[in-house]
């Protein structure tokens, strides 16, 4: 059943999303009007499917990247939803609703094939792990959206052409205070995902698991983050030079997210 | 009843003959009820903005003299009057109030302040007992016209005054401009105005530095700000987030390093700098500075300017939107007369009555002529009784406006208000209810057995 809701909840993210085009390009208020409701809708649809997902599986972890795709999508438009009623924006909406449709898409397939069964995906600090490190993704993709956001209308503003096309953008204020936000709450996400990372891999691995390049590459980022994080505080760094802090943490994180295929130690496999 | 539409504005007469015919906002309600009083008028409206001034009549009988109202009443003689004046009639004086309403016939088209002066003539016109059922309807069209062009197309989303695009690009950077600290540097009109059109946005604060101190003084005094010696002015310049400078100095005031200064102390904070001063006051290359947003006069002109032409752009398809208000206002005023319809439902029951008659002689035969004629008062009588109610309401309903009522009662009786739709349908009636009537024929044909 859990399939049948994703599904649904699939295709009013596909909607939203059209939405969210016609809403922010075009002149119609209708299409303002619906888009949020239609998220919502959406929203809670996929709630429902991930709950569901987990209860029959009888764990609360999502496993296999299906499951992962999913919970990282429902972050995403979580984030997103927040983002809308808070600073009365749809801007955000016409990537993160596209992205979390395309990242929804290949788990209403059906279930996923690779998965596997571990005594360990029922322990809560994976779990913890886990979706504080999805959150911290999330978090850090508006954090981008944001300073890129701020970038171009920097940029127009600049250039005093004020082409129409970009007359969607909110103000400088709203995105910047979007970007410091979103990145403060995944520094905070990211510092719990890898805390509760190393309490596992110490348990279950020993001081080996910390030689592996997902685990390195993981700590890079987050050091990257702090330094990022520092730099934006103390000199209320915007515009260009936090697009390009921004991008580097973000470079490393697909890095990090991609370096399952390199990992020797981080794959849970049954025994 | 009919519609005439006679004014002038200000692509047709000069303000000196516009200002003399102005009727101030308190006076509307009298001037109105001094319209109506006039022979022939039913219904009337006075529309009187800085820019044009128009009577809209719906009268009977003969066309009522408007122009010679506007001579005697203004004292403005015909000949000097006539040349400026423009009549329309009927539709062409639906689609015209339906421009102006929608301000596509605004000095500024698409300024919002239009659509509030018609209303305000709707009601001075109201509270005097001017406006009907035909003004109503026309007036209800008109606002509802010109919000559609308001919420369908861009016409107003745009500004194009020098101080409205100040205030639109302070938005663009700071979001609201609620406890945004303005500061004004020098004196002029047009940066006090735009002073005062930021401070009416919901800026917080305003500082104020001049040359001359007295004058900074009385400014503060003025828009109850605080003053700032000019000789401090780099030193606390980075307080504001708009600063406004206007003074006559021949060289720049602000250069890079100042700007850099401020940055630094409001640590990369925006700051919005609009250099109205001719010679400017600022040094352009301080818009090259991450936070430094620097707009000139002629910056913000070309700004307006170029949000004029999107106005343009976007009046054309307002046209197209009023073309479409205007045929559905006209069709739902020739739904609302029914005149045709009251005919054909009276034409159409006597109808069925005489074919009754005619299917009844030859039982009838036997009745002497003066039962005969009672039967003929009789089924009458029946016909009239059965139609007096819808034909009440029908009534009521053409004159409230009702228009959902009125085809009820159409759909009823099946019936769309022409003749030979109406004859089609009703004979199939007096068919479907000839059948139906059959066994209570038969039984009465056995009682007389």
């Amino acid at each position: 059943m859990y399939l049948l809701w994703l599904r649904i909840a699939a295709i009013l993210y596909g909607i939203a999303s059209l939405s969210a085009f016609r809403a922010v390009f075009g002149h119609r208020s209708v299409w303002r009007r619906i888009c949020l409701p239609i998220s919502v809708a959406a929203w809670l649809f996929h709630v429902v499917s991930a709950v569901e997902m987990l209860v029959l599986a009888h764990r609360w972890m999502p496993v296999g990247m299906h499951e992962v795709q999913s919970i990282l999508a429902l972050l995403i438009v979580t984030v997103f939803l927040v983002i809308a009623l808070r600073y009365r924006t749809l801007s955000f909406g016409i990537f993160a609703l596209p992205l979390a449709f395309l990242l929804v898409v290949v788990p209403t397939l059906g279930p996923d094939r690779h998965t596997f069964s571990s005594p360990v995906i029922r322990s809560g600090w994976l779990l913890l792990h886990i979706t504080a490190l999805l959150a911290a993704y999330a978090a850090l993709i508006f954090s981008l959206l944001a300073s890129l956001f701020y970038l171009f209308q920097e940029r127009r503003l600049k250039s005093k052409r004020s082409p129409g096309f970009l007359n969607w953008l909110p103000p400088l204020d709203t995105m910047d205070q979007i970007a410091q936000k979103t990145l403060v709450l995944g520094f905070h996400c990211m510092t719990i995902g890898l805390f509760a990372g190393s309490i596992i891999a110490q348990e279950s691995v020993g001081p080996a698991y910390f030689a592996d390049p997902k685990i390195w590459l993981s700590f890079v980022m987050w050091g990257l983050y702090v330094i990022m994080l520092f730099v934006r505080r103390s000199t209320g760094l915007r515009g260009r030079r936090a697009v390009y802090l921004s991008s580097a943490v973000f470079v490393v994180m697909l890095c990090v997210w991609a370096a399952n295929l390199l990992s020797s130690v981080h794959r849970f496999s049954a025994p | 009843m009919k519609i005439l539409l006679t004014g002038l504005n200000h692509k047709t007469a000069p303000v000196e003959l516009r200002e003399r015919l102005a009727i101030a906002p308190e006076e509307l309600a009298g001037e109105t009820r001094a319209l109506i009083s006039h022979p022939g008028i039913r219904e009337g409206l006075i529309l009187s903005t800085c820019n044009r001034v128009e009577l809209l009549v719906c009268y009977d009988g003969s066309e009522p003299e408007l122009a010679s109202y506007l001579n005697e009443r203004f004292a403005v003689d015909s000949q000097s009057l006539q040349p400026h004046l423009y009549q329309h009639r009927e539709s062409e004086a639906v689609l015209h109030l339906f421009r102006v309403a929608a301000s596509l016939d605004s000095m500024v088209v698409g300024e919002p302040q239009i659509l509030g002066q018609v209303k305000q003539s709707y009601a001075a016109a109201r509270s005097v007992g001017a406006v009907g059922g035909n003004l109503e309807r026309l007036l209800q069209g008109a606002f509802s016209a010109a919000k559609k062009v308001r919420t369908e197309t861009q016409i107003g989303a745009s500004s194009v005054s020098i101080a409205s695009v100040a205030v639109d690009l302070a938005r663009k950077i700071f979001g609201s401009l609620e406890g945004k600290r303005v500061l004004l540097v020098g004196a002029g009109k047009m940066s006090e105005l735009a002073a005062r059109h930021l401070m009416q946005h919901g800026a917080g604060s305003l500082l104020i530095s001049n040359r001359t101190h007295e004058r900074a003084l009385s400014l503060a005094q003025k828009f109850k700000g605080h003053v700032v010696r000019f000789d401090d002015l780099h030193e606390r310049a980075d307080e504001a987030d708009i600063l406004i400078t206007s003074t006559g100095s021949p060289e720049f005031i602000f250069r890079t390093q100042h700007a850099q200064q401020f940055l630094h102390r409001r640590r990369n904070r925006p700051m919005f700098i609009i250099d109205i001063a001719v010679p400017r006051d600022v040094d352009p290359e301080i818009n090259r500075l991450d936070g430094i947003f620097l707009y000139d006069i002629d910056d913000l002109q070309s700004v307006a300017v170029s949000n004029l032409s999107d106005r343009g752009r976007e009046a054309q398809r307002a046209e197209e939107i009023l073309e479409q208000e205007l045929a559905r206002y006209q069709r739902r005023i020739e739904s609302l007369d029914i005149v045709p319809a009251l005919v054909d439902l009276q034409a159409v029951a006597e109808d069925i009555r005489q074919a009754e008659l005619r299917r009844a002689q030859s039982r009838l035969q036997s009745l002497t002529p003066a039962q005969q004629n009672a039967v003929e008062v009789l089924t009458r009588g029946i016909v009239n009784k059965f139609l007096h109610q819808p034909l009440r309401v029908l009534k009521a309903a053409a004159r409230e406006g009702d228009l959902v009522t009125v085809e009820a009662i159409r759909a009823a009786f099946g019936f769309n208000g022409s003749r030979n739709e109406t004859d089609i349908s009703l004979t199939h009636t007096a068919e479907t209810a000839n059948l139906s009537d059959e066994p209570a024929m038969t039984t009465t044909r056995d009682d007389h057995d």
